[in-house]
């Protein structure tokens, strides 16, 4: 849900299960074990996305888009930096803007997908349809570090991280509608998804070509914000990712710590 | 916005959103990305985002659109998330910059 900074699966420690709940025909208290593995595992990585949660409700109660139509992010996009880009930008950007603007923040999911395709290949069909539609920066970072589950186990772990995401997710977002509509526009709450996303950006830094790209994004854009149409977004993009893919190659991925993104 | 415009947006972006996230799963399974691609997809996150942000603060007014309290207020947030790692804290700091600029000035 929440963006950038791409966590590589080989920096999550790999816990192995107590349980033995990766039996070749797991019975059914074996699947509940999974299953509440899979929601205690998830829950410290929910807690970081619920003010987001919170800031995205308020977004949608204040979008010019219908709020009904906003609210139908949650499901159709079901990524928070995405969700609060479309809803955001309706006001100002043009359809063609909006929608390549949010496109470019969930590409970062083409990593994901190429991550875990192995994975996938011994899974069936449906689940191969199903499981990418809940494939966000947690259940990434959670399943990328199940390698030592069965097939079985693991679509389970999958599926029940990711519904459990999904549902809070929509939870926490009606929450922040409700305390949208309550609060009055003396408090500004509309600059909650800037300052949200200055937040996001430099906690997906992990290194300096990292940093090239944002502070190069961030200052071709602002010389662009004339640019009609808030093209100066995908301009500014372009720029950075420019800046960061040579700096990359110039400096070979240089680290700024050992840590990464904590999400 | 229109409805029919805002409708198809929410669809257009959920639909690439998918692609990106069931594509390579679906049909290229195994076959590694090349590195070169790998190496920009990873600065895509940072650059849009600091763009994103940039323009939020103009709200579609151009560069006069953006005002000191609200440079403080991402500043502070800044700071905070450069300091703290937590993007609660990172909020929490910026809103309440934000607020208390807004109470002195």
């Amino acid at each position: 849900m929440t963006n950038s900074g791409m966590p590589r699966p080989d920096t999550y420690p790999d816990r192995t299960m107590s349980d033995s709940a990766d039996a070749s025909s797991p019975t059914e208290t074996q699947n509940n074990v999974i299953m509440r593995r899979a929601v205690r595992d998830s829950i410290p990585l929910f807690i970081p996305a619920v003010p987001f949660a919170l800031v995205l409700g308020v977004a949608i109660t204040e979008s010019a888009m219908p709020t009904a139509i906003a609210w139908s992010t949650n499901v159709f996009i079901f990524a928070g930096a995405a969700q609060l880009a479309t809803v955001s930008l309706a006001a100002t950007a043009t359809w063609l803007t909006l929608v390549a603007t949010a496109a470019a923040i969930n590409l970062r999911h083409v990593m994901y997908s190429a991550a875990l395709a192995p994975r996938f290949e011994d899974q069936p069909r449906w689940f191969r349809w199903v499981g990418p539609f809940v494939l966000i920066d947690q259940t990434f970072a959670l399943v990328s570090a199940r390698t030592e589950l069965s097939a079985d186990t693991w679509r389970r772990y999958y599926l029940t991280a990711g519904v459990f995401f999904f549902v809070l997710w929509n939870i926490a977002v009606i929450a922040g509608m409700l305390v949208g509509s309550s609060i009055p526009s003396e408090w500004r709450l509309g600059v909650a998804p800037a300052v949200m996303f200055a937040g996001l950006v430099v906690l997906g830094l992990t290194n300096w070509p990292g940093v090239v790209a944002a502070v190069t994004g961030a200052a071709v854009c602002f010389m662009a914000l004339s640019v009609p149409n808030n093209g100066g977004i995908l301009i500014g993009a372009v720029a950075g990712v420019t800046a960061g893919y040579i700096a990359d190659v110039v400096l070979d991925g240089r680290n700024l710590s050992t840590r990464g993104f904590p999400q | 916005m229109t409805t029919a415009a805002a409708l198809s947006a929410v669809l257009v972006v959920g639909l690439i959103t998918y692609s990106s996230r069931a594509g390579l799963i679906l049909f290229l399974a195994e076959r590694p990305l090349p590195s070169a691609l790998v190496r920009a997809l990873r600065y895509v996150g940072p650059a849009v985002l600091s763009a994103l942000t940039v323009n939020l603060l103009a709200g579609g007014e151009g560069p006069s659109g953006v005002e000191v309290v609200e440079i403080a207020a991402v500043s502070a947030g800044i700071i905070a998330a450069v300091l703290t790692r937590n993007l609660i804290a990172s909020l929490t700091a910026g809103m309440v910059t934000l607020w208390l600029l807004l109470l002195l000035l």
